[in-house]
């Protein structure tokens, strides 16, 4: 659905973007991760035809979007990190703007307006004028505007900045809806707990060029040499755990206190259970024994070299 | 294309702007304007009739007819003031307006930052640009629309035809669609945060059209009809002064203000409405207003403007002096405008520029390439704007004191020019590669304290005699290759001196120009 092939942008003397080739299939949420000053926006602005790639092309929903920006864009909703809106229009006045600039079909404008006016909770808000909005409800409509047209693509450039809990546990909740709808998302954040939530892929970034992309748990598996373990017991077992451990070739680095402890293991899944059952043998009573998952964040930090944080 | 009426962009103009209680308001006011006005005219009709009864009274004979006959049209003559008046006021509100409104547009837009989403919207660039051109004055459109009836009915009760008054609102809804054009185009070269310069700018667009008025007496009157009210003016029979029996020429054929006004409006603005299509959804950054055969056409259509507007006294006999080295010398002079316009216009951006080089190093691309240095497309429009100088004056040579040897004068005087204009136009190129913000504008102030400096030392130099000035001239300045009075090739030593010297800074900035494009990007944050 969003091909980037060997996209590159230059500003002046800077490569902001280099060689940047991504594959982002239908119905993903692609999140993509790296500092300030790592590319994404530049990679958003160039996938929705607002900046020319130096070098390479975007293609989304098969449109080149270089070439047929206005064919692509009817396939793609944007949402920047600021929500600017016309304060001087009413709020489905907004909203009917955007679905005609859109070019959605006339006879389906007003059911689709009065559709996403309900879905950003703005019922009782219809005819305002958007100047009294409060900021979360121009937030809100501003999210309404990149899903008027029901887009196969949404780009979505930290669209979780400013946002209250409630806002962004409700954009939460809509992307995933769209997800459902078979909507293609591709979103920037350098808030890791947020993409880990609802992302089905990631990317990450730095210096213009991705260290790492694919699914979440294909990326944590190819980086994951040895997983992170945790037990907890009940009795005083901790010299004979730690006996155990230390002599166990796939175990390192273990760190026990009373009654729990973690360690890394290096062996495969039959080798967990058979040192599970060998603790138990020896008469440690487990409560508690599994796989630490690693979050996005451990592996963003394990990958990134952080060189421009 | 979507009907204008139609158009989202315009109608969230209306919508915003015309709300039912502003509507409403603005209705009121202009007929309280105009009912102000008829007061206005009437007393002044009444004032005449006044001064011409009490002359009647006091001196007999002529006046006597002359009040009488006052006395009878007094109606239709406070009709057609009032008419007048309304047109005048509608004409230049409208303008005004269209312009001001239109060049704030893609600034305000890039301030509020609500562009980047409707540039990401499926609206065709030529689509936004009716929605803004029509738009942004909407207000002033539906005020205009509220005076119609009136002014029709002041029109036809003053004794005008159903014509006249069509030419008359055709002549400003032409005026107030072009400078809603300059302005739309000038709003998208601005930056944001810079609507202050925006609107100076506009004011000086506003003036310089404005001021076009004044070529009705030159060679080239028809460029008059580029003033927004000439073309009024001329429907309207208002008081044209002295130029009052002028009118203009198209290949030396009279032709109606009206005509003249709609052609050069048509034309020019063709080319803003393509430069705007172009560049309209584009980056900033990624603006190049023509691409490199369409500024060579822009070159050309400017040349062709003024040769065909260009008015030779029929009989030779009543000219004064106009000869074939004069024009040539006039339109070389012309052409170091254009020639500066087009180089402008041909600036490569920086990345695209860095782009070409790396193709060129690899033999992918050639000199002629569309994102290459500007000077061979310059090189170019200068043989084009020299064939159209030989055709203009093969054709024209009736009319003139035509000598053959124009032609090697007028080639020698536009090399020279070319050569100059290509370092001016190289070196901002070379600006625009440093880091230096705003480069395009501070290399023209450079250039600007440069010819300052020319100037001043031509000054100094001057004072140890003529020559010294006409060495200085030629080799700092090309105004030392415009004097009508050199016959042939025998400029003076230093205007060939002058072209070996700038020869010479042209090959060190393309170094310079090099050197900097040979340099390794570096991988860096983009500071998004």
């Amino acid at each position: 659905m969003i091909e980037l092939t060997g996209l590159r942008k230059e500003y002046d003397n800077l490569v902001a973007i280099e060689d940047l080739t991504l594959s982002i299939p239908q119905g993903e949420i692609f999140g993509l991760i790296g500092p300030n000053g790592a590319g994404k926006t530049t990679t958003i602005r160039m996938a929705c035809g607002l900046l020319t790639p130096t070098m390479g092309k975007a293609v989304v929903d098969g449109v080149d979007v270089a070439r047929e920006p206005e064919k692509a864009q009817r396939s793609i909703g944007y949402l920047a990190d600021f929500f600017a809106v016309y304060e001087d229009l009413k709020v489905w006045e907004y909203l009917d703007y955007f679905a005609h600039a859109y070019k959605v079909e006339e006879s389906q404008i007003d059911a689709r307006v009065n559709g996403i006016i309900a879905q950003v909770s703005l019922e009782v808000k219809r005819d305002a004028l958007i100047r009294g909005l409060s900021r979360g409800m121009k937030q809100r409509l501003g999210i309404g505007r990149a899903i008027i047209h029901q887009p196969k693509v949404l780009l979505l450039d930290e669209p979780a900045s400013g946002l209250d809990p409630k806002a962004r546990l409700d954009l939460r909740n809509l992307l995933r809806w769209l997800q459902s709808q078979g909507t293609t998302i591709l979103i920037s954040s350098h808030i890791l707990t947020e993409l880990e939530r609802f992302c089905t892929s990631i990317g990450i970034m730095e210096k213009g060029r991705t260290v790492r992309s694919g699914r979440i748990e294909e990326v944590t598996a190819a980086e994951q040499l040895k997983r992170d373990m945790r037990i907890a017991w009940v009795g005083d077992s901790t010299s004979v755990i730690q006996t155990r451990l230390t002599a166990h070739p796939h175990v390192a680095s273990a760190q026990l206190a009373d009654g729990s402890g973690t360690f890394q293991f290096g062996g495969t899944d039959d080798e967990v259970a058979a040192l599970l059952a060998d603790l138990v043998g020896a008469g440690v009573r487990v409560k508690a024994f599994g796989e630490v998952k690693q979050t996005v964040e451990d592996l963003y930090m394990k990958l990134s070299k952080h060189e421009v944080m | 294309m979507l009907k204008f009426w139609r158009n989202p962009e315009f109608v969230r103009h209306a919508r915003a702007e015309l709300r039912p209680a502003r509507a409403v308001m603005v209705g009121a006011i202009v007929v309280l304007l105009c009912a102000m006005i008829a007061l206005a005219c009437w007393s002044d009709r009444q004032t005449i009739l006044a001064n011409a009864e009490y002359s009647a009274q006091h001196y007999d004979g002529e006046w006597t007819a002359y009040a009488a006959g006052s006395r009878a049209e007094d109606g239709s003559r406070t009709w057609l003031l009032l008419c007048k008046w309304l047109f005048g006021l509608q004409g230049g509100l409208l303008t005004l307006w269209s312009l001001f409104a239109c060049a704030q547009s893609v600034t305000g837009e890039r301030d509020r930052k609500t562009w980047d989403f409707q540039r990401t919207t499926s609206l065709r660039p030529t689509e936004i640009l009716i929605g803004k051109l029509l738009g942004e004055p909407v207000v002033v459109y539906f005020a205009v629309l509220c005076a119609l009836p009136i002014t029709l009915m002041a029109g036809l009760a003053g004794g005008l035809s159903t014509l006249t008054l069509l030419s008359a609102y055709i002549s400003i809804l032409a005026g107030a669609l072009f400078l809603g054009l300059c302005g739309l185009w000038l709003s998208t070269l601005l930056e944001s945060r810079s609507r202050g310069v925006g609107l100076i700018t506009a004011l000086g667009v506003y003036g310089f059209t404005a001021g076009t008025f004044g070529f009705a007496t030159s060679w080239f009157p028809g460029l008059a009809a580029f003033s927004p009210l000439t073309g009024l003016h001329a429907v309207l029979d208002l008081s044209f002064n002295e130029r009052k029996n002028v009118t203009p020429v198209l290949f030396g054929h009279s032709v109606p203000w009206l005509l003249v006004s709609l052609l050069l409006y048509l034309s020019f603005g063709a080319w803003i409405v393509l430069m705007l299509v172009r560049n309209l959804k584009r980056d900033y950054e990624e603006i190049r207003p023509l691409s490199r055969w369409q500024a060579v056409g822009c070159a050309a259509f400017l040349n062709f403007v003024f040769y065909a507007l260009l008015q030779v006294p029929a009989d030779r006999s009543t000219h004064s002096g106009l000869d074939s080295r004069i024009i040539g010398t006039f339109m070389v002079a012309i052409n170091a405008v254009i020639l500066f316009a087009i180089g402008l216009a041909s600036l490569t951006p920086h990345e695209r520029l860095r782009v070409w080089w790396r193709k060129r190093a690899e033999g992918a691309t050639g000199l002629f390439s569309e994102d290459g240095l500007p000077w061979p497309w310059l090189a170019l429009s200068a043989v084009v704007a020299y064939a159209l100088l030989v055709w203009g004056l093969l054709a024209w040579r009736l009319s003139l004191d035509f000598h053959t040897r124009t032609f090697g004068t007028a080639a020698v005087q536009l090399l020279v020019v070319l050569v100059f204009i290509t370092r001016d136009v190289l070196f901002i190129q070379w600006c625009t590669l440093t880091r230096m913000r705003q480069p395009v504008v501070k290399g023209f102030f450079l250039l600007a304290l440069y010819y300052a400096a020319a100037g001043v030392v031509t000054a100094i130099a001057g004072i140890s005699g003529e020559a010294a000035t006409v060495s200085a001239l030629g080799i700092l300045t090309p105004i030392g290759v415009f004097n009508p009075q050199i016959e042939w090739l025998h400029f003076p030593a230093s205007v060939y001196e002058g072209l070996a010297l700038q020869a010479g800074l042209i090959a060190v900035i393309v170094v310079g120009i090099s050197n900097r494009l040979g340099r390794v990007g570096i991988v860096a944050p983009s500071g998004d």
